[in-house]
């Protein structure tokens, strides 16, 4: 009985022990080397103290190491907490202390990094991966790799138990974790895996940072049908033409990433011009793919089928649209689909009454795949969730409210409408526009800050912000950007910052950012046009 | 100004912001995220520009980019 994420390799051990379960970099591991080798991670982390529920860092980058930590931490009972190795130390120190992170896996190459974020994290006391560190109990990965260790730790685990953590945009100015448990990881896995009919041979993609909740598919649904995650070192994902040779080098045959890492590919890579004849499904999520860009794609990759999946990381992915033909006379966007099975939606108005089909309101889901809640914030959790009385108030079901507006098409179909709160997409990364101006103000010299977004003429944002100084301070764009690189991952500090004398108000003395933004879309389009 | 000295300048301003700089023509540009792919695009934008040259869609991979003095190399057989 597979209820548990690991058993997914542990399955494919058995069954296929020596298909490749992941490649990197024209190298890979069987499932038996990836299940022998995650097994004695659990082993050594078990022996250093970690138990049950706690939260074990991943800070490195992509490496074949990468999926051993991520099935060695969950074997363990533990769960993985992914650290985006590229984030501002302070805004690392700052996850690590908040979900209390004793335990690192991570790589040499991060030992300059690793110093400076145990300066901010005073529980942090193992590092594995590291050959030597003063100050530290250190494990190197030879020494992990040394046993070849055919059975996990026993820990007694329900799939109720924490799997991961995602950390995410917080409205407060602090990002928030986002708790998944085996079950809500293993539903979504165990649905894609199904709906796309990943097979054996499969040898589907890992774009997505391990942060980003798109990584979960690449690893959990291949596991489960016991395909090849082939990952892409973070240096490729850059270039287009990089990235569509290595798509045809190690045939591809199942896709997924942002719209924007499509896009790039589309027009920098020449893919039509490439044998991408392997590839039979592109998969996309984590914003609105435009019409007219995704038109080109369906001509350039005319052997695949597309899919759009939508789903805020609480929820993995809940509803989910294949694309057919598109109109040429419309670039209407795509819906974002029907629900996926074993998922129930509601669409509520304000006062959270259900409405007729085809009237705008909130989207609210209830499954196996929403998440357990946010670490440590019983706050969100009280208002991220809606409990639905039943059966005259003898029970209650919990549907997750995902701020996401949406209305019901007539075939069924969701469309999506925007957000009912401040945040924003940016090339496929989810930015709280408040935590943007909440770093601005921590600027000992902003009075007041405003942050919106602008189009980028790409089909999505570029982020924007204005300011105005104290009184008798001179502020620079420089200086502020500065100032937020380094409390800030790099795709959600502002690409200009205006410093102005005063703000526009609206008629109750709120700064007007409707026409801040206003102004700033003007001159983009006229930097555009120019 | 030769190109290592122009991009060098053109990364630490406007690509790293103030968050490294001491960044040096040999140092890895993309194992620890110093640009990423929006830095990529806005990087052969200045290169076009400023260098008055075309770097052809394929030139523009990994490879070439390592670092400050690899993208030098690459620039110098214009």
């Amino acid at each position: 009985m597979l209820f548990l994420l690991p058993q997914a390799i542990d399955h494919a051990a058995r069954n296929c022990p020596e298909r490749e379960a992941v490649r990197f970099a024209g190298q890979g591991l069987s499932y038996v080397e990836l299940t022998q080798r995650a097994n004695g991670l659990a082993h050594i982390l078990r022996e250093h103290g970690a138990r049950r529920g706690d939260r074990v860092g991943i800070f490195m980058n992509k490496s074949l190491d990468t999926a051993v930590a991520l099935y060695g931490i969950m074997k363990a009972g533990c769960a993985y907490v992914p650290l985006d190795p590229f984030a501002p130390v302070a805004r690392i120190a700052y996850v690590m202390r908040d979900c209390g992170i004793r335990h690192l896996v991570t790589t040499d190459l991060k030992l300059e990094q690793t110093n400076l974020l145990a300066e901010d994290t005073g529980e942090l006391h193992y590092l594995i991966g590291v050959t030597e560190q003063e100050g530290f109990t250190c494990l190197s990965w030879e020494t992990v790799y040394a046993a070849k260790i055919d059975a996990a730790p026993e820990v007694a685990l329900t799939e109720q138990d924490l799997a991961y953590i995602l950390y995410t945009s917080g409205s407060t100015g602090t990002p928030k974790g986002i708790m998944h448990t085996h079950r809500s990881g293993l539903s979504f896995a165990l649905w894609a895996a199904e709906t796309y009919g990943l097979v054996p041979h499969d040898r589907v993609s890992n774009h997505a940072p391990l942060h980003f909740d798109l990584s979960t598919f690449d690893f959990f649904a291949t596991a489960v049908a016991g395909a090849t995650t082939v990952i892409i070192p973070e240096a490729i994902t850059k270039f287009p033409a990089s990235l569509a040779k290595l798509m045809q080098d190690e045939q591809i045959s199942v896709w997924y990433s942002v719209p924007f890492a499509l896009i790039q590919l589309l027009e920098r890579a020449s893919l039509e011009k490439g044998d991408l004849s392997a590839l039979r499904w592109v998969l996309f999520a984590g914003e609105v793919f435009p019409t007219k860009h995704l038109r080109h794609l369906l001509a350039a990759l005319p052997q695949a089928r597309f899919s759009n999946l939508y789903g805020p990381t609480e929820t993995n992915v809940c509803t989910y649209y294949h694309v057919t033909a598109l109109p040429e006379d419309s670039d209407e966007p795509i819906p974002i689909g029907k629900p996926c099975a074993n998922l129930e939606a509601l669409i509520v108005d304000a006062e959270d009454n259900v409405v007729a089909p085809g009237t705008p309101g909130e989207l609210l889901m209830r499954g196996g795949v929403v998440m357990l809640g946010y670490w440590g914030r019983p706050d969100l959790n009280e208002r991220g969730f809606f409990r639905r009385k039943m059966f005259g108030g003898h029970y209650e079901h919990l549907f997750y409210r995902t701020g996401d507006l949406v209305e019901q098409m007539p075939d069924g179909n969701l469309k999506y409408l925007g957000r009912k709160d401040r945040q924003i997409k940016t090339r496929g990364y989810r930015v709280e526009l408040d935590e943007v101006e909440v770093a601005l103000l921590s600027h000992e010299g902003v009075e007041e800050a405003a942050v919106f977004p602008v189009p980028d003429g790409q089909g999505s944002n570029l982020i924007e912000a204005a300011v105005t100084a104290k009184e008798g301070i001179t502020l620079t764009e420089e200086l502020l950007i500065n100032h937020v690189a380094v409390r800030l991952p790099s795709y959600a500090v502002p690409a200009k910052v205006r410093v102005l004398a005063t703000f526009p108000r609206t008629s109750t003395g709120k700064i007007n950012r409707r026409e801040l933004q206003a102004q700033a879309i003007a001159e983009a389009e006229a930097r555009l046009s120019g | 100004m030769n190109h290592e000295t122009i991009l060098l300048e053109y990364i630490k301003q406007e690509l790293l912001r103030g968050r490294k700089s001491d960044l040096k023509v040999e140092d890895d540009l993309l194992s620890n995220g110093i640009i990423d792919s929006l830095g990529i695009l806005q990087l052969v934008a200045f290169i076009e520009e400023r260098f008055h040259i075309q770097v052809p869609d394929e030139d523009v991979v990994f490879e070439n980019f390592q670092s400050v003095k690899v993208l030098s190399d690459y620039l110098a057989k214009f």
